[in-house]
């Protein structure tokens, strides 16, 4: 009887984490979250900071990643403090969310190849400042480090943005 | 049988102007990062020189390149970042060398029987470092008490139409302890992003609309004829101007000015490919008028001159 019940637990709480996951895939989706920048990153990379938002706090942290790629492609970011300028998205095609759906469902399910370009720069540390309990939900913060190079070139190699040479 | 042979044919031929057009390229402008003349002036690298009277500066280009270490780190910088966008820029420093030894050269040749290399006033007058695109950069050191920061200005500009079509700029964070060279590098990451953005929107303008070119019309003194002389009852002027406005794309230029002498269209916008789907200038664009006037029933010989991609003029009444 014991064991059912711990199974029944296991598998309730999983099926509540894979809830809560689509919840916040349907948040980034629908451009629930913030990005801005937080530093100018090394060679290659942008150092954003992104907001998100979940009911779970462990969700909103790793949801962090996946926000800050998609921002970077979609949205572009605005700028911090003194020399942390704002970027514009990597993609000047609104449209291209849903023109390319089938590639970007598949670049941004979970473990998905976005994961590739992104590393977290507070290793999980998050300021106290930088959580926050909204309504039911928790706002956090989350210092990302996104390498755009790659990001661009793959995105060029796969035919969803152009090349700066393309058409030369 | 013979059926065949023609659909063999015509397969062919498709194929043929299938993959010419798949692979026919736009010509490539060039880019080239050249000081601005407000940094060439407040570094002090500018030379005075009198000009029937009036004294007038311009920037000594090779002593900034002998002399200042810092432009040398922002150039590479910015070069290493744009080759690798598939965009190597022209390095300016090399092209002042090698037309330095391109003149020492034409001024030692010399065929058996003595004759030297032709060339003319004009030839001289255009032997300058130029691109198509001319990056212009600028910047400043501030210091606060301890604080150092840098004011960061890149402005590109078509080098024809003189129109800015892509800049960054702004300041970065101030430091006590970093060196200039890494502020003026940080400076660079933060903007040649913005940069670049711009630098594509104009691109995907061009490949739209066509390349933005400037034509001048001229006349030479000995031509008994000018722009209003008539044909059919109709100013050469305006026959030229119908000529631009049916090869334009989308008849999209401006006439700035008409004279009986002189005429001068911009913002004309041109096909990046010809009829034969080959990639285009402003001098390809304008041999075709170059032809229109000199054949019947007009038959004005004419001399076509270029500067670069982007600009072209027609001289009426000689070759």
């Amino acid at each position: 009887m014991k064991k059912l019940f711990t199974l029944f637990i296991l598998i309730s709480s999983l099926a509540g984490f894979s809830q809560a996951q689509k919840k916040a895939d349907k948040a980034t989706n629908q451009w629930k979250y913030e990005i801005e920048c937080a530093g100018i990153g090394t060679d290659g990379t942008y150092l954003v900071k992104v907001w998100s938002y979940s009911k779970n706090g462990k969700i909103a942290i790793t949801q962090a990643k996946k926000n800050a790629v998609h921002g970077i492609i979609f949205k572009g970011f605005s700028g911090g403090e003194r020399g942390c300028n704002a970027q514009k998205p990597l993609t000047t095609n609104p449209n291209i969310e849903s023109e390319k759906e089938e590639f970007f469902l598949s670049f941004f399910e979970e473990g998905g190849k976005y994961m590739k370009y992104v590393s977290e720069s507070t290793d999980g540390n998050i300021d106290a400042s930088d959580r926050m309990k909204v309504g039911k939900e928790y706002k956090i913060g989350v210092i990302v480090s996104v390498s755009k190079d790659a990001l661009r070139k793959d995105l060029e190699a796969a035919g969803i943005i152009r090349s700066l040479s393309s058409g030369f | 049988m013979k059926k065949i042979v023609n659909i063999k044919k015509t397969l062919a031929l498709f194929t043929i102007f299938f993959v010419s057009f798949a692979f026919s390229q736009a010509k490539k402008p060039t880019i080239m990062i050249v000081p601005s003349d407000v940094w060439c002036n407040t570094n002090g690298y500018m030379m005075e020189f009198d000009n029937q009277g009036t004294k007038v500066k311009i920037p000594n280009y090779k002593k900034v390149f002998q002399e200042n270490m810092d432009i040398k780190t922002v150039i590479s910088k910015i070069n290493t970042l744009m080759a690798e966008r598939g965009f190597p820029l022209k390095d300016m420093e090399s092209a002042i060398k090698t037309l330095e030894a391109e003149s020492a050269e034409n001024n030692l040749t010399s065929s058996k029987t003595g004759a030297g290399i032709a060339e003319s006033p004009i030839d001289k007058i255009k032997k300058v470092a130029k691109a198509d695109i001319i990056i212009q950069l600028t910047w400043e050191t501030k210091q606060v008490g301890p604080k150092k920061s840098v004011n960061f200005i890149l402005q590109g500009i078509d080098s024809y139409t003189d129109k800015q079509i892509a800049a960054a700029q702004g300041t970065g964070a101030p430091s006590f302890s970093a060196e200039i060279p890494v502020l003026l590098e940080e400076a660079v990451l933060a903007h040649v992003d913005n940069f670049n953005a711009q630098l594509q929107k104009h691109f995907d303008d061009m490949f739209e609309n066509g390349r933005e070119i400037i034509v001048r019309i001229k006349k030479f003194n000995g031509w008994s004829g000018n722009l209003e002389k008539q044909y059919d009852g109709q100013d050469l002027s305006v026959i030229i101007e119908d000529w631009i406005a049916k090869n334009t794309v989308k008849g999209r230029f401006n006439t700035s000015d008409a004279t009986e002498n002189t005429m001068l269209f911009e913002q004309v916008r041109i096909p990046l490919y010809d009829s034969k789907n080959r990639a285009t200038d402003a001098r390809g664009f304008l041999r075709g008028l170059q032809d229109y006037l000199k054949n019947a029933p007009y038959s004005i010989p004419n001399k076509l001159t270029m500067k670069g991609l982007g600009q072209a003029v027609i001289i009426l009444g000689e070759k």
